[in-house]
């Protein structure tokens, strides 16, 4: 089978670079790290596949406010994970790096990223599941990535001094930057999510016709 | 809600079952946590960078180390690309155990409003994933890395990027399926 193949030749070359040492590398890059990494990717992947993220029609119809599903999943996801992570914080040694926060490249970068999103139907995660699945739709949009990727990498230098240096705030949180401790704002974010959620879920159903018919939030 | 409707005996047998929302999220959100707890959390588009980087430096090509983005990551295997490999492998199983692969090249929706030309989905799929990719990459993060980890993790920059991608996603959206001019 293809697939088989194509996973046997990653996993090749993947071997051939395995427990060398780079800079920038992330969770480390001694077998078990990469073990870890690998049983983690594969349960997200089959989370993302079960729930429908890899499905071009869940994608672009949350996006057309049509079925709310991927949304309310994704926000759930958001509330439990924030939650969680800042319990293992609170208790243990949580690797917590906050990315780094700057407007203009995080709003350009979201406005590009958003209209890919909508035109390819997947993001870069939910491309390759879709992809693993079979659609290969959903491989043309991992080329068009590697693609966008290099292209960004060729004018570097030029984005850097535009969107990424001026306006560039560092690593900034919001437990920071209101002073209260981190596990207390996640519980209060993660309810608030939970109250978006249960609204959305409302929202979605009060609009849906019984049977048939266009359902949406939005009235065209 | 919505996935209950599709959780039905008859698309069980069919394939078609679907994991319940509530579940996925809550299983998600504990695996972001078990992560975070073990090793970073979930993160994909700068495995997009990493994967060329490595084949760069498979086939002998010493851009990798000269140019000055690539440069900045790495080039051989790290947890987080282990992570898009069992991505892949996970899907792949999730897929082949549930009612079989999916081999369509056009989606029914697509289909439905743009025909089933497979060059016309496929320059679609290819120009929306160099979007993606340019986009998470400037912004320094995908719907993994700043949505679902940045945002948990209370990170200003994943609260705004991920407000700014619903936007920007959503208005892309109704401008690709605004109604035919009659």
């Amino acid at each position: 089978m293809t697939m088989t193949a194509y996973i046997i030749a990653a996993t090749h070359v993947l071997a051939q670079a395995v427990s060398e040492s780079f800079p920038g590398a992330v969770g480390g890059t001694d077998a078990r790290a990469l073990i870890i990494g690998l049983l983690t990717g594969i349960a997200f992947g089959a989370i993302l596949q079960r729930v429908g993220a890899s499905s071009y029609e869940m994608i672009v119809n949350m996006l057309r406010l049509k079925d709310l599903t991927i949304m309310k999943f994704l926000f759930l996801a958001i509330a439990v994970g924030s939650v969680g992570m800042y319990i293992v914080d609170a208790t243990a040694v949580a690797n917590i790096g906050i990315a780094p926060f700057y407007l203009l490249g995080i709003v350009v970068g979201g406005l590009i990223f958003g209209a890919g999103w909508a035109l390819a139907g997947y993001c870069p995660g939910t491309a390759l599941v879709a992809m693993a699945e079979g659609k290969s739709d959903a491989a043309i949009t991992v080329l068009g990535g590697l693609a966008g990727a290099l292209t960004l990498s060729l004018a570097w230098d030029w984005v850097r001094s535009l969107l990424i240096d001026p306006l560039n705030y560092g690593s900034v949180s919001i437990p920071e930057v209101i002073g209260t401790r981190p596990l207390l704002v996640a519980l209060v974010f993660a309810a608030l999510l939970v109250i978006l959620i249960m609204w959305l879920d409302r929202a979605v159903h009060e609009k849906e016709p019984e049977a048939g018919g266009k359902p949406g939030l939005m009235k065209p | 809600m919505n996935s209950q409707r599709v959780d039905t005996r008859s698309s069980r047998r069919s394939g078609n079952w679907r994991m319940n929302w509530i579940l996925g999220g809550i299983l998600l959100g504990l695996l972001n946590t078990f992560a975070v707890a073990t090793y970073a959390s979930l993160g994909v588009s700068r495995n997009y960078v990493v994967v060329p980087n490595v084949l760069l430096r498979v086939f002998g090509s010493g851009l990798y180390e000269s140019n000055a983005y690539l440069s900045q990551f790495p080039a051989g295997a790290d947890w987080l690309l282990m992570l898009a490999l069992g991505m892949v492998i996970g899907g792949f199983l999730a897929a082949l155990l549930r009612g079989g692969l999916n081999r369509r090249s056009v989606p029914r929706l697509w289909r439905s409003r743009f025909g089933s030309s497979r060059p016309r989905r496929f320059a679609a799929a290819f120009a929306g994933g160099f979007l993606l990719l340019l986009g998470a990459r400037i912004a320094g993060g995908c719907t993994s890395g700043l949505v679902l980890s940045g945002s948990a993790m209370l990170a200003v920059a994943g609260i705004v990027f991920s407000i700014t991608i619903l936007v920007s996603g959503i208005i892309t959206a109704r401008l690709i399926y605004r109604r035919k001019p009659s």
